[in-house]
């Protein structure tokens, strides 16, 4: 795939992270290229939210390196890390669903117009452009003064992820954007982050739902216990391996059995 | 596969006008102030309720209430509450006072040190609510036992009284005193008084002056604090800010909006403007009392709700709380005019207040598509 | 939508129906009286009252109008805005001659003849242009009650006082500290107006000061409380205990021998007399020469009668 070509964006190497005496993580190695989906797959509790936190800034790592586009990097602050090209779309706070789709499209980033002595916000510029971006990802809203709380959840989160891609995200995390989603909504959003790859940038698609993984991923690393399994290519590995690494194994196994593989 | 998120569905209903209006927060205090003028027009209409002076007594109270309901709009708006407002009031006054008339300093000093520790003090609100994430109903509220405990204790230690008056000889020829006791367009009432639009004084000195002399700077404050607030909430990017701080203050910082700045600005807003209340009052009556501004701030916040915001932040108008502020204070003083026991005023309130809280719950499903 | 309206119509409608009962309807002259008082003060009913018996013996029309929470900038636009409703007459209360002499003077110059009372004194109600004062200064009731005290032996108090925001109150307490030619100091506190606070400090003070001769009160709603916390320390009737104004309790706490005296400025004249002589003015032209001293009479167990009858409604 020509994506591999390229050398990684994100390079997450060895990362540890201690809270106290709990080792959240340990020794987890990631990297994401441009124009890839990179699934992160594992359980709950597997260390997965304390993975892409770090990624974004939120945490520092207790051990281990960040490199970005080549250099080790150290962000202090998710602002940091925004502003290198970290984007981060959270599963549920990303949104406030009193505002505008525009307001919040444009929220801590809002575009101003010089009036004599005053900075005013662009709303004719912001309204346009929110449209647009909107329209580029499958989405045709009503009106940009909609408020976000109408929207469906599938389309919050298209607007969080075209929010990233057009403040020039390099690397898009997203942190289980397709959990509290139905089938179709589900599918608006893959497809989503199917346009995002194809505009050159990375995607971190973290989930613990197999099929949505395979459904879209370049790569996938499964994440137990604070640790790295290991990464597998598309096409290198089943569904059903996946799954088993996620589950830990064995026990796992002998429960889908009698399941009848319905997990 | 690209399209399908183009289809519209077909279980959402299509939206009316009607209903799109309804989501406005100002529709409810519109229609509210419509029908409390259109009310005491019926009830009130020839017991002087509409004359110069009759209008003069309503703006001016209604022009308080404003200049509070903006700034605890704005602070609302931003997530928080401020029951320290009334104390503050208080507080500002005493603190002109003692400092004017006690201590002897010239009136503007006088002023401006208190508009800077009274700000300061709404920055030490806001930052004790920031850093210890405690609400700000808990954190305001000592706030509003501590003010008013030293706006009574300073008078009695220095003067052995807690009215401490003497401020308008003390501010005779300051030049900030006018700004917020004075009155402008004077010449323009004169000039209605001789074309008989307005009443003039039937004797004792000032006979022949018009009944009214002039707009109070309480209500050109009022107008200009109301404006820029608007102005600042729905024009900038600060005024983002505000609502993104308020609507969920994790999703902005998420995004960078320095959410604790935000709010610490706000509370000292809301000081800056029950400071300003304090002091058009201090220069108007020239005396400063411990009891000045009780139950003020819950008139603020009643004033808001009414104009539609939403006590859980993140929503509301300035042009509503002002609104608000403005059936407020014709109620207040309407009821008087209409003949009505004063005690129901208070009967009102709690209606109105119900009302308005039940509509915004309303609004607030519309808005955010809850079911 | 619906909802809202529905609910808009129903306040409408019942706002109309109180604007209905309410207004006086009786003809001739209007007169407005305005207090200084919080909703909550008791004792204001006799003003009320009073003021209602005048209104129906005179058949004028008479309204009772009081900042709710006592806020003294508030009495003043309520003072402007009786001006603006053009009454022939205003009785108000003079709490406080920065804030309201303003307002009362501007009430003057456009025709309206207003009297002033309880509060404030004979030479401000003079140089704002009142026609006169009913009422019983503070300072000096509270000096003569002070005098009185001395008399009986008296050399160190406690003033309770459930107002302490108004000067008037304090005047009391200070005029009574320099009729027994002592320093007011610490004798005086700020009790809050909650019965059982009031009970507790007035406790306290006397448990950390038991030397105290006297107690103060200034009102039945410090007296009322303070009878009680007597009880419970067992002082009643020990302790020299003396109040400004009647009620209930303190009636009866008279004639039980609890309470030494109470000073009664007779609010119900203050309420009733000046409804009377704006009428006769209005009327036929007369007015009384001078102003009218409501009080002080100090009440005592002898004579109790009437007082106990029409206690809390006209005494």
């Amino acid at each position: 795939m020509a994506s591999f070509d390229h050398n990684p964006i994100v390079e997450m190497r060895n990362i540890e992270k201690h809270f106290g005496p709990v080792i959240a993580l340990n020794g987890v190695s990631f990297d994401v290229r441009p124009g890839e989906c990179h699934c992160l797959l594992g359980d709950n509790g597997a260390g997965k939210s304390t993975f892409i936190k770090t990624m974004s800034g939120v945490h520092k790592p207790t051990g281990g390196e960040i490199m970005f586009e080549g250099r080790p990097m150290s962000f202090d602050s998710p602002r940091d890390a925004m502003e290198a090209g970290i984007a981060t779309v959270y599963q549920d706070l990303a949104m406030i669903p009193l505002m505008s789709v525009t307001r919040n499209f444009w929220m801590g980033r809002e575009p101003v117009k010089r009036v004599g002595p005053f900075n005013f916000i662009d709303f004719k510029m912001a309204n346009e452009t929110t449209m647009a971006e909107m329209r580029r990802m499958g989405i045709n809203l009503r009106s940009p003064d909609q408020a976000v709380g109408t929207l469906s959840g599938g389309e919050r989160q298209t607007v969080a992820i075209a929010r990233a891609v057009h403040f020039g995200a390099k690397v898009l995390i997203l942190d289980e954007p397709t959990s509290a989603l139905g089938v179709r909504q589900t599918a608006n959003v893959l497809s989503t982050i199917d346009k995002v790859r194809k505009t050159g940038i990375g995607v971190v698609f973290i989930t613990h739902n197999v099929r949505h993984a395979m459904a879209v991923g370049d790569r996938f690393t499964v994440l137990n216990r604070g640790k790295t399994l290991g990464t597998a290519q598309r096409g290198q590995i089943t569904p059903e391996e996946l799954q088993d690494m996620m589950a830990g194994g064995q026990e796992m196994v002998e429960l889908e059995g009698s399941l009848g593989g319905t997990v | 596969m690209s399209d399908v998120n183009a289809v519209v569905d077909e279980r959402v209903k299509q939206t009316s006008g009607l209903r799109k209006a309804l989501i406005r927060p100002e529709l409810g205090a519109i229609v509210g102030t419509i029908a409390v003028f259109a009310f005491f027009i019926v009830f009130a209409g020839d017991s002087g309720m509409f004359n110069a002076q009759g209008v003069l007594n309503w703006s001016t109270v209604s022009a308080q209430f404003v200049i509070i309901a903006v700034g605890a709009c704005m602070l609302m708006i931003a997530g928080e509450f401020d029951l320290s407002v009334g104390s503050m009031i208080g507080f500002a006054g005493m603190s002109i006072a003692i400092m004017s008339v006690t201590l002897g300093w010239p009136v503007w000093i006088a002023i401006l040190v208190t508009f800077a520790i009274c700000i300061a003090i709404g920055a030490l609100n806001g930052i004790i609510v920031v850093r210890t994430g405690l609400p700000s109903f808990i954190v305001t509220l000592a706030f509003l036992f501590i003010l008013r405990g030293f706006t009574i204790f300073f008078p009695q230690l220095i003067e052995r009284r807690t009215i401490i008056g003497g401020i308008s000889d003390v501010a005779q020829g300051d030049w900030l005193a006018p700004v917020f006791g004075g009155k402008i367009l004077g010449g323009l009432f004169v000039w209605l008084a001789d074309l008989g639009l307005v009443d003039t004084f039937s004797r004792g000195t000032r006979e022949g002056q018009p009944v009214v002399d002039g707009i109070p700077m309480l209500i050109v404050w009022a107008l200009g604090l109301m404006i820029l607030a608007h102005v600042v909430l729905t024009r900038t990017r600060f005024g983002n800010w505000v609502f993104a701080a308020g609507g969920d203050a994790q999703a902005a910082r998420y995004v960078g909006v320095p959410v604790n700045r935000v709010k610490i600005l706000m509370f000292m807003f809301t000081a800056f403007c029950a400071t300003i209340f304090a002091t058009c009052q201090v220069m108007e009556f020239g005396s400063a009392g411990a009891d000045r501004g009780l139950l003020k701030e819950f008139e603020a916040i009643i004033a808001v709700v009414i104009g539609g915001a939403l006590l859980t932040g993140g929503y509301g108008s300035v042009i509503g709380a002002a609104l608000g502020a403005l059936i407020f204070g014709v109620v207040q003083q309407g009821l008087f005019f209409a003949g009505v026991e004063s005690s129901l005023f208070r009967v009102f309130l709690g209606v109105i207040l119900l009302l308005a809280v039940i509509l915004n719950t309303y609004i607030r499903r519309i808005i955010t598509g809850e079911r | 939508m619906n909802t809202f309206f529905k609910s808009m119509a129903a306040t409408a409608v019942a706002a109309a129906a109180l604007a209905g009962a309410t207004a006086a309807q009786a003809e001739g002259e209007r007169y407005v009286l305005v207090s200084h008082a919080p909703d909550s003060d008791s004792w204001w009913n006799t003003i009320k009252n009073g003021l209602a018996l005048a209104g129906d013996q005179m058949d004028v029309e008479v309204e009772y109008r009081n900042p709710p929470t006592g806020d003294l900038a508030d009495m003043a636009r309520i003072i402007e805005q009786a001006t603006a409703s053009g009454p022939d007459g205003i009785i108000t209360t003079l709490a406080d001659y920065d804030v309201l002499s303003g307002p009362i003077r501007d009430a003057v110059a456009s025709g309206i003849d207003v009297i002033i009372i309880n509060s404030g004194t004979p030479e401000q109600a003079r140089e704002v242009g009142a026609l006169m004062y009913v009422g019983q200064p503070e300072y000096d009731a509270g000096f003569a009650a002070g005098q009185r005290a001395a008399g009986d032996g008296v050399t160190s108090f406690l003033c309770v006082n459930h107002y302490i925001a108004q000067p008037a109150s304090s005047e009391r307490c200070q005029g009574f500290a320099d009729g027994l030619g002592v320093d007011l100091g610490n004798q005086m506190i700020d009790s809050g107006q909650d019965p059982s606070e009031i009970q507790n400090r007035v406790m306290a003070y006397l448990n950390a000061n038991p030397d105290t001769d006297a107690v103060l009160t200034l009102g039945p709603t410090s007296a009322d409380p303070t009878i009680l916390a007597l009880d419970q320390m067992g002082l009643a009737g020990d302790i020299y205990f003396g109040t400004f104004d009647l009620g209930g309790d303190i009636v009866q706490a008279i004639k039980d021998g609890v309470i030494e005296w109470g000073i009664d400025q007779q609010p119900f004249l203050q309420a009733y007399l000046p409804v009377v002589v704006l009428t006769n003015y209005h009327r036929l032209g007369v007015l009384p020469g001078n102003n009218i001293n409501s009080g002080p009479g100090f009440v005592t167990a002898d004579a109790l009668g009437l007082v106990e009858q029409l206690a809390g409604e006209y005494r």
